[in-house]
């Protein structure tokens, strides 16, 4: 048994269970034996770290396409040399990139090519390129939408006031005129914006308008545009109007209110026309008539 | 070639990886004894066998990662002499049993650090061999495959290990 030089499997065959019931006995009357014991139940406790089999997979998938396109670049010599046939073909088979408009007072959410979620707010227009999707996940925004995202690749919204990216997350992005506002609802954003770069937890806000930017923190885990109300913190009383024209296809002319000063913080239902516009122009002192075919909103002093 | 065992069917491929890409990574951190270079190894010998899809059919796809990676492997440990590294990688299971002395559980701890700087310096392939048995569950006979040698000398291995490690732990 152990001691016989010869047995150069005995403590194999003893953990694997093939000794024969006099081996064992004889085994565990050994003195070694609690040692050999302990040394398994030991080792049997032990188990490597956690393999993210999912995780893995999803890297190995995201590798393999870029492997894939990079090793289209070297075929391009000779895709030079069929170039004629190519614009021939390539007047057919060119495919804009998709884009999705949403009109006044309207919302639309798209499930984008990997899953990921975006909804567009009222007057909002967003457009990415399908085919290159696999290896950029890049949306060019006007307007404002709010994004679920799915794991993966960076993940870049364009709009013409900055650029937010990001891992895996919940985020909405506003971009109108030269107001641009994010807001981080969970996981992590980094927005770059004339310059200057930021990194946003959940629950941190950015904005941008004109040359000032400021952060704050919030506590819905939603934008509020997407339970119909729309809501402010601060904001140039023009936004305001922009965006109660938006939600409700409507225009507000301000015939000699200057309105330049103020600032609005609070919210208005997306779907009562009547009930927002009081709630905002009460609150800022200002009167208002709308026109008899409910498309003009007239301000006064 | 049936498209259900292609390893250029994505599904057939996803399949594979799944039931093979966590004991190719045990495997590979407990023969070269990083894991972080054992995922890469892992990704890498998986993109060569995506890329080679149409010429390794399923059946043969197992040894042809296992061979890819372990060369990997080779042609990177001879790069960097790497130690096996036990210290963030290996974890000991919580056995729930919170009745025991102080002094016993410290004790415990003790042996336990002893018992893994052990398996530290087994030979690359008692460690292998032993690991895959215990700790993977494996046979002898899965893991003879997996080295490419037979269950006798598997079972070589595995006493030689065993017998190693005691020396190395001694009396505690």
């Amino acid at each position: 048994m152990l001691d016989d030089k010869k047995d150069d499997i005995f403590l194999s065959r003893w953990i694997n269970g093939e000794l024969s019931e006099k081996e064992l006995n004889e085994f565990r009357s050994h003195p070694e034996y609690t040692h050999y014991k302990k040394i398994i139940t030991g080792v049997d406790a032990l188990h490597p770290k956690q393999y993210d089999i999912e995780k893995e997979l999803a890297d190995l998938k995201s590798k393999r396409n870029f492997k894939k396109s990079s090793s289209t670049i070297k075929l391009w010599p000779f895709v030079a040399a069929a170039a004629s046939i190519v614009i021939i073909f390539g007047l057919f088979l060119f495919t804009p990139d998709i884009s999705y408009h949403t009109n006044y007072g309207e919302t639309l959410t798209v499930t984008l090519p990997d899953g990921s979620e975006m909804t567009l707010n009222a007057k909002s227009t967003a457009s990415f390129d399908e085919s290159n999707w696999d290896t950029q996940r890049n949306i060019t925004l006007e307007g404002e939408a709010f994004f679920k995202v799915q794991k993966g690749s960076k993940f870049t919204v364009t709009t013409a006031n900055g650029e937010v990216s990001v891992l895996g997350t919940q985020f909405s992005v506003h971009s109108q005129k030269s107001l641009f506002q994010v807001h981080c609802f969970e996981g992590k954003v980094s927005v770059a914006s004339h310059k200057e770069h930021t990194i946003l937890s959940a629950g941190i806000a950015f904005r941008r308008l004109d040359k000032n930017s400021e952060k704050w923190k919030f506590s819905t885990s939603i934008p509020s545009w997407l339970t119909n109300t729309s809501s402010f913190k601060n904001i140039p009383i023009q936004y305001v109007f922009a965006e109660l024209e938006e939600q409700y296809n409507i225009i507000i002319v301000d015939d000699n209110v200057k309105l330049n000063k103020h600032t609005f913080t609070g919210t208005f239902p997306n779907n009562n026309l009547q009930v927002a516009l009081r709630t905002v122009c009460n609150t800022l002192g200002i009167e208002y008539t709308i026109s008899q075919d409910r498309k003009t909103v007239v301000l006064k002093k | 070639m049936d498209e259900k065992d292609s390893t250029c069917n994505e599904k057939v491929f996803d399949h594979f990886f799944r039931s093979h890409a966590k004991l190719l990574r045990n495997y590979l951190y407990y023969k070269f004894g990083n894991l972080d270079q054992a995922e890469d190894i892992v990704q890498d010998a998986f993109i060569k066998l995506w890329k080679n899809c149409s010429k390794v059919h399923l059946d043969k796809a197992k040894s042809y990662v296992y061979t890819v990676a372990t060369n990997l492997g080779i042609s990177r440990a001879r790069h960097e002499k790497v130690k096996f590294n036990y210290k963030d990688y290996i974890l000991h299971r919580n056995t729930g049993i919170t009745n025991e002395s102080p002094e016993f559980i410290a004790l415990e701890k003790e042996y336990m650090q002893k018992l893994k700087q052990a398996i530290a310096e087994l030979p690359e392939r008692q460690r292998e061999v032993f690991l895959l048995s215990r700790i993977d569950k494996k046979t002898y006979k899965e893991i003879a495959e997996i080295s490419n040698v037979s269950v006798k000398a598997i079972e070589k291995l595995m006493h030689k290990a065993l017998a190693t490690l005691r020396k190395t732990i001694g009396n505690i």
